[in-house]
């Protein structure tokens, strides 16, 4: 009699909406919930406090690269001077500035002996270098010499073009 | 009601000084992955989250120019500005048409040479925005550099000679 009354009892209060809630242990932590794009812009937030890793500055310093970089850098040095020119050209000449070659060079050929040197050795050195290296990388292209050995002996072949070619252009 | 009720409750109680409990337990601190010192060159840059990592690799619309054709363009360019540059210096005359070639291929040979500059430092994930703006700043750059060149090539000495000039200036 008394089982059929506390099962009746217990099937009752189960029944009953928040029945569990009496018996569930009080959880001293909160959550909401939050829409996707915040969801993202936490996250975004967590990735930019992680550690970035380093590069560059961790690796051997290694002719492979070293040359590779030194190609961009010369490239971008030397279309640089040619965009600022030929820009300048367009842009300053109407404003009463005399752009023209015979004038620029006249200007230019006035300077300092030392200045012009200081301008002109590292010049040609960066056109020698782009010169050399870019034949260095269309024998890649034709998959000739892409070994390490290959890759070294054309690299220090390069160098050494480059030092010889600037020596003539600076002396022609 | 029961619920705002609860959560202000425990946010009281998170409020409140540590018991000793709590005390005992380690803090949270950030450790570097690697004991060497850190040489950080460049701070993080934006982190944009898009979608899921549920979400499928995007396929790229299929497109008939982009195969290794620029890539076959480059070297074309690339292989013929080795003469250019060196015959008509060598030769010793200003070839107008051989100028012009020369300027055509310097032309189109930079702006290659920057556009991978843009694309390399300028992730369109990370800066979508100055992506764009370094897109067409060279775009009107080349154009630019394309037209002062036509003028010195039409109205003043030329290229060669120009470069000759200033050398030897």
């Amino acid at each position: 009699m008394l089982s059929t009354r506390v099962l009746s009892r217990s099937l009752l209060r189960s029944a009953r909406p928040n029945s569990t809630a009496f018996f569930t242990p009080r959880r001293m932590i909160t959550t909401e919930s939050i829409s996707a794009s915040s969801a993202n812009s936490i996250l975004a937030a967590q990735r930019l406090a992680r550690p970035v890793s380093p590069h560059l500055s961790i690796y051997q310093p290694q002719l492979t690269w070293y040359l590779s970089m030194t190609t961009r850098i010369t490239g971008v040095a030397l279309s640089g001077i040619f965009y600022l020119y030929t820009i300048g050209y367009v842009l300053v000449s109407p404003f009463g500035v005399d752009m023209s070659v015979a004038n620029a060079s006249k200007k230019w050929g006035e300077l300092n002996g030392a200045v012009k040197a200081a301008v002109k050795v590292p010049l040609a050195a960066c056109f020698s270098f782009h010169f050399w290296n870019g034949i260095r990388h269309l024998v890649w292209d034709t998959g000739r010499e892409l070994t390490v050995r290959g890759v070294y002996r054309t690299g220090y072949g390069v160098l050494g073009l480059t030092a010889l070619s600037t020596l003539g252009l600076v002396v022609v | 009601m029961a619920s705002t009720l609860r959560s202000s409750a425990a946010r009281r109680i998170l409020a409140t000084k540590p018991t000793s409990a709590i005390r005992l337990l380690p803090q949270t601190r950030v450790a570097a992955f690697h004991a060497s010192q850190r040489h950080q060159i460049l701070p993080p840059g934006p982190q944009v989250v898009h979608g899921t990592v549920n979400d499928p690799v995007p396929i790229p619309t299929p497109n008939a120019t982009h195969g290794s054709y620029h890539w076959a363009f480059e070297r074309i360019i690339a292989l013929g500005m080795l003469p250019l540059t060196v015959a008509p210096f060598a030769a010793g005359t200003a070839n107008p048409a051989l100028d012009a070639a020369l300027g055509t291929a310097l032309i189109l040979h930079s702006h290659i040479g920057f556009d991978a500059c843009v694309t390399d430092y300028f992730p369109k994930r990370q800066y979508p925005k100055t992506r764009t703006f370094m897109v067409w700043l060279l775009r009107a750059s080349t154009i630019t550099a394309a037209v002062g060149l036509f003028s010195i090539q039409t109205n003043d000495v030329g290229l060669t000679e120009g470069i000759k000039r200033f050398w030897r200036a």
